[in-house]
């Protein structure tokens, strides 16, 4: 039976997403409003059909989180492949960075052996990611150019890290342990990252503790972000 | 969201700027003053509040109407109705319950020549 703490924490995420579901809804009924006086009605069709398809997949991931929460103790981690589940991510988040003008871009530093993950849940969670980053950057005063998400991969100490990261100000670890403090009380827990109520970060957090990894606050060349440490496969190692 | 306020205010004649930071929209008061300032509560790493207050501070910004457009829904709102008032609030919408076409005709009545 779920511990009171872990029932509260489970409620808090439910509130969170849907302040957070609210903002496609509204964007999908203003831009249909749109559509509906514009010249140009099948431009914003794409825009409407890809929030759409987006708040479909944040919902799932969701969902995905509370099924591998309630049999964490039997979920059977797989060696995986981190290049394939972040090429696979950076695809599908690829239609949604045009819509926000963003420049999504992968970055593998080297070769990884397999890591110990839920195949699924890790591609969930960096979707998830995916979803603030972006959002994040349409909203945060823009600079010169093109805003760039770089979904990358890099040997840590203790094994592959893989995360989200971006041209950020302001994110620190500090930033995000009082995220996780305000989470569930305040409009934006994490508004060094997102104006809204940045529940994807805390839905990922929830699919990677599945995992027993932890989101965390991490650096990629010069960009912060956020990401996880996976231990890699030991057996597949020793072929 | 910003771009659908941005064309329908547009494509109703009016001339838009829109910001990303107040820092920006403060900036661009020096060149040009607006008939009209539409904010949100909720911004990236700012408090909307205290743009009102920093705006209002500036004496030649006193008699310009500002629309509140925002995700914070009426409940929470941190003001009554006079303290908006003094700040100079003429108008507050809920943006999840805002069709683009109320904030068309909220526009509308707030830059209607007073006769």
């Amino acid at each position: 039976m779920a511990s009171r703490k872990q029932r509260f924490a489970d409620e808090r995420l439910l509130q969170l997403l849907a302040e957070q579901i609210k903002l496609p809804l509204m964007q999908i009924a203003r831009q249909a409003e749109l559509a509906s006086v514009s010249d140009q009605p099948i431009k914003l069709l794409g825009v409407i059909e890809d929030t759409a398809d987006s708040s479909l997949k944040l919902l799932d991931s969701y969902l995905l989180s509370l099924r591998l929460a309630g049999v964490k103790s039997s979920i059977q981690l797989e060696p995986v492949s981190v290049s394939a589940v972040l090429n696979e991510t950076a695809q599908s988040l690829s239609n949604l960075a045009k819509q926000y003008d963003c420049k999504l871009e992968l970055h593998l530093a080297g070769r990884y052996e397999p890591i110990m993950a839920h195949r699924a849940g890790l591609e969930a969670a960096l979707t998830s990611l995916g979803y603030v980053f972006i959002e994040a950057q349409s909203v945060l005063p823009k600079h010169n150019d093109t805003p760039v998400i770089k979904l990358a991969a890099h040997r840590g100490k203790n094994g592959i890290v893989a995360g989200m990261f971006a041209n950020l100000d302001g994110l620190s670890s500090d930033v995000y342990k009082r995220a996780h403090h305000l989470f569930g009380q305040a409009h934006q827990p994490l508004s060094h990252l997102t104006a809204g109520s940045g529940a994807g970060v805390f839905v990922a957090d929830s699919l990677l503790q599945s995992m027993s990894a932890r989101l965390r606050v991490a650096h990629h060349q010069k960009l912060s972000g956020l990401a996880a440490t996976f231990a890699t496969s030991s057996q597949l190692n020793l072929i | 969201m910003g771009q659908c306020y941005h064309s329908i205010l547009t494509k109703k004649g009016y001339k838009v700027k829109w910001f990303r930071s107040t820092g920006a929209a403060i900036a661009s008061l020096e060149q040009d003053l607006p008939e009209l300032v539409i904010t949100e509560l909720q911004l990236p790493m700012h408090n909307g509040v205290e743009f009102l207050y920093e705006f209002r501070s500036y004496q030649d910004l006193s008699d310009i109407p500002i629309m509140i457009l925002t995700h914070v829904p009426p409940l929470f709102k941190a003001f009554n109705a006079s303290q908006w008032q003094q700040l100079g609030v003429a108008a507050y919408h809920y943006k999840p319950l805002t069709k683009l076409a109320d904030l068309s005709r909220s526009v509308d009545r707030l830059l209607a020549p007073v006769t």
